[in-house]
């Protein structure tokens, strides 16, 4: 399948700062793409040039077939775009700017918004002074989500977002992805993504530094792994597949790979397992990866 | 009753502590400002000069503006009389806007940020804070009052008495006063600060464009509009106490009454609930024109407003031009032009003031688009079928109409009001809207400019005021400084003949209009090409 979205060698400088040195990835029809990397490392760059905010210093960008700096007015017809940052008129209420935006877009869906707007518990009769990062971020959703788009783009959308509408949230995502569309969505926390993601792209001060599914990813590094036992766990320390082995009372703390997580888990179980938790590396494990790589 | 205001003196103490700064600047601002321009006045009323001001305060038009005067011959219009009658009004309003932020920043908009709460945890009554704030308030208008006071008193000048420049601060201070009770009621009534703001300069606002009604019509009747308290005890005049007694009662009274409605309610609500916005656009707001006009309306509503206002300001001189320009030959040169009649001259450089100022309208609408960029506002619209162009000529087209009905309405309300206070007037209406819209040109000229730097170098575009300002300084003083002719050329106005003195160049009109949109569509190219800066 070729890719909707596409970008090789993306280079970017702003003044001294050179923000994009070489960003290429791309997105397949259908598939939900994470775009993780600290702050500062590039994304909300990539992204407004993706939607012609911002014109590209070299490399390649491509969206639908068409170049986001020249064609942007036909791309913006089959995208959504929430940006990382909003700010939001405070003569206007939530209500207001979400159907502002929704015309400007012109395919909204005024039952999804009523919808959305329940789901979300916004109120969309306050002044938007008065909104919270949070809230700011979800009229930015609402009018995102309520129109019917073939590429959505979020800039880290769940930033200010409380547990339960990252929740909501979610599960929105999982709709979009039900019905085979697309979506480019950047987040500086890998955990964020992971549920939602088909294929990871790792960005660092401007580079790609890894792309692939999570699983793919994954066999690169060790999850975080927490055991307590019956018996001495101490045993734990020399099997295949085990490193950094601390031990304190009868609970044991180490790394583990994932080829040997089978082997692991049988020996657990004969030491009589009282508790276990696997932690799956963090963003900051797959970078102390690369550096050690 | 004691337990209620418990603590209050410390919390007063407290706050001189906290407002010292705010205090000093305050009084020592609103002071001099008001005590300062005394000099000026001195200035203006050389020679004849009062009794021109006198024939030219006279005037409906003017009195509806400053208010009136006791004074009922030319001769007996002291300076200190002139200048009570220009300042007092004014300065009052001022005194009374900044009690009426000071009082409420201190007591709903603390409620609001959750600060009372804190405050009252400590064993502090509940109406203690808002009594603090109050007496603050009353004590920072007394030092207003000694001041202003003080320094009138120094002048020792003839018409400047002692006893009228202590009523002349003591009715400023009053203003200070009255304000300060409004908005202590209006903070207990409205749902947030905001709102209790608002309603507290509203009525501020009502109760002056009444007395300008009033003042016209029958000047008792403003005597029961607690305006009347302060700028109707005529200084140096008549020196009338009454209605600072009055004014005195009617604080006492809203004091009263705000304790009364702060005891009957609840922290952080207020009597009117709070409205509740709408949960869906207007119609009218749904498109990229819709939003800007919705962005832009305050500052177009108020622009146009003062270019009304003042064009009436201006016109009103007419009545007694010879009498105004004769006394004053600083006037007389700014102003004057040999071979034309007064009017004719006046008309022409005082079109050249309003349409300085009507440029500012356009200027500001067009910088608008970049604050907006810059502040993240348009970052989502970027993402939907709004083109760069929808934005950029909308902003511009926006400035142009505005910039067209702002040079009608400053020069239809002076030529309307020039022409109802003359006995026979020289020139028609016409004639007025000719001179301004000859001068259009200069405007789209500097909104062509704002246009340019927004689309090429939008970081620099507090420059276009820079020019604007320094085009009409030259402009203004061009008769009274005796400048070289290539300096004067580099002002916009002075590549347009004089009307009436000069005629109309259809030529000339049509170039700097051409230029003006060359610079704008010189423009869009760079704001199409450019990044947008998306940094707040
Ligand atoms: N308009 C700009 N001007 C100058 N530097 C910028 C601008 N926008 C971004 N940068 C810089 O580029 C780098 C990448 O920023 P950004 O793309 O916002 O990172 P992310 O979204 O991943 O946090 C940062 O160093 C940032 O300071
Ligand atoms: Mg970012």
């Amino acid at each position: 399948m070729t890719a909707i979205l596409k970008v090789e060698g993306l280079k970017k400088q702003f003044g001294k700062v050179q923000a994009l040195r070489d960003v290429t990835f791309n997105v397949k029809p259908g598939e939900i793409v994470g775009f993780i990397g600290p702050n500062g490392a590039g994304k909300s760059t990539t992204i407004r040039i993706l939607l012609g905010i911002i014109k590209r210093d070299g490399g390649r960008a491509e969206i639908f077939g068409k170049d986001p700096w020249k064609d942007s007015f036909e791309i913006h017809k089959r995208i959504s775009y929430v940006p990382g940052d909003v700010s939001l008129w405070g003569s206007l209420t939530g209500g207001e700017i979400i159907d502002l935006f929704m015309k400007l877009h012109g395919s909204g869906d005024k039952e999804k918004r009523d919808y959305l707007i329940e789901r979300f518990e916004l109120d969309p009769r306050k002044n938007a002074k008065g909104y919270s990062k949070g809230n700011r971020q979800k009229v930015g959703l609402i009018a995102a989500l309520s129109v019917d788009s073939d590429l959505y783009i979020f800039d880290e959308p769940t930033s200010g977002l409380d547990p339960l509408m990252e929740q909501v949230f979610q599960e929105e995502v999982e709709k979009i992805k039900d019905a085979n569309k697309s979506m480019l969505l950047s987040s500086h926390i890998l955990s964020e993504v992971e549920r939602l993601a088909d294929k990871v792209v790792i960005i660092r001060q401007g580079e790609i530094v890894e792309t692939g599914t999570l699983d793919e990813l994954r066999h690169l590094t060790r999850s975080t792994v927490i055991l307590e036992t019956k018996d001495d766990v101490s045993k734990m320390a020399n099997i295949n597949g085990v490193h950094d082995f601390v031990q304190k009372d009868n609970q044991g703390i180490f790394f583990a790979d994932h080829e040997y997580l089978n082997d692991i888990l049988v020996k657990a179980t004969k030491l009589g397992t009282k508790k276990l938790e696997i932690t799956p590396p963090t963003l900051e494990d797959l970078f102390m990866r690369h550096y050690e790589g | 009753m004691k337990e209620k205001f418990a603590h209050w003196d410390m919390l007063f103490v407290q706050y001189l502590k906290r407002d010292w700064k705010k205090i000093a600047i305050w009084v020592l601002g609103l002071g001099l400002f008001s005590a300062g321009l005394v000099p000026a006045f001195v200035e203006i009323g050389k020679g004849d000069g009062t009794i021109a001001m006198y024939e030219t305060l006279q005037n409906p038009a003017m009195i509806s503006i400053v208010g009136p005067t006791p004074v009922e011959t030319a001769s007996e219009y002291t300076i200190g009389a002139m200048y009570a009658h220009e300042m007092l009004l004014f300065c009052g309003l001022f005194a009374m806007t900044i009690s009426i932020l000071h009082v409420i920043g201190h007591t709903r908009k603390e409620e609001d940020l959750g600060l009372t709460e804190l405050i009252r945890s400590f064993q502090v009554g509940r109406q203690a804070n808002s009594l603090a704030v109050m007496v603050e308030t009353v004590f920072i208008n007394i030092l207003l009052a000694m001041l202003i006071s003080g320094v009138m008193i120094n002048y020792r000048i003839d018409g400047i008495t002692v006893g009228g420049s202590v009523l002349f601060g003591t009715s400023i201070a009053m203003a200070g006063i009255v304000g300060a009770g409004i908005a202590l009621v209006m903070a207990q009534i409205m749902p947030i600060s905001s709102s209790a703001i608002g309603s507290s300069l509203g009525i501020m606002g009502f109760l002056y464009i009444i007395r300008g009604v009033t003042d016209i019509s029958n000047v008792k009747l403003s005597m029961i509009n607690p305006l009347g308290w302060f700028y109707l005890t005529y200084p140096f005049v008549e020196n009338r106490w009454l209605p600072v007694i009055l004014a005195s009662l009617f604080s006492i009274i809203m004091i009263i009454i705000a304790f009364a409605l702060e005891e009957g309610r609840d922290m952080g609500a207020g009597y009117i609930p709070q409205r509740e916005g709408r949960a869906n656009a207007k119609k009218s707001l749904l498109s990229v024109y819709g939003l800007f006009i919705h962005l832009n309306k305050g500052v177009i509503i108020s622009w146009l407003i003062t270019f009304f206002v003042l064009g009436i300001a201006y016109g009103a001189i007419y009545g007694d031009m010879q009498g105004f320009l004769e006394s004053n030959e600083l006037m007389k040169r700014m102003f004057a032009y040999a071979g034309f009649s007064i009017e004719e001259s006046f008309s022409s450089t005082v079109m050249v003031v309003m349409a300085g100022l009507v440029t500012i309208l356009p200027i500001v609408i067009v910088n608008k688009l970049f604050s907006e960029e810059k502040n993240l506002y348009l970052s989502q619209i970027y993402g939907t079928k709004v083109r760069r162009r929808q934005l950029y000529w909308t902003s511009v087209s926006l400035a142009i109409i505005t910039s067209i009905i702002g040079v009608f309405l400053a020069a239809g309300s002076l030529g309307g009001t020039a022409i109802s206070v003359m006995e026979n007037s020289p020139m028609n209406i016409m004639d007025f809207l000719l001179i301004g819209f000859n001068l259009l040109p200069t405007i789209l000229f500097f909104t062509g400019l704002a246009a340019l730097i927004l689309g090429w170098w939008p970081s620099l575009g507090k420059i276009v005021y820079v020019y604007l300002g320094y085009s009409f300084f030259l402009s203004y003083f061009e008769g009274i400084l005796d400048l070289p002719e290539w300096l004067i050329k580099t002002t916009p106005q002075s590549w347009l003949p004089k009307i009436p003195m000069e005629d109309f160049n259809a030529l000339i009109f049509i170039i700097i209009t051409a230029i003006s949109i060359g610079l704008m569509i010189f423009g869009y190219i760079g704001y199409k090409r450019r990044d947008m800066i998306e940094r707040a």
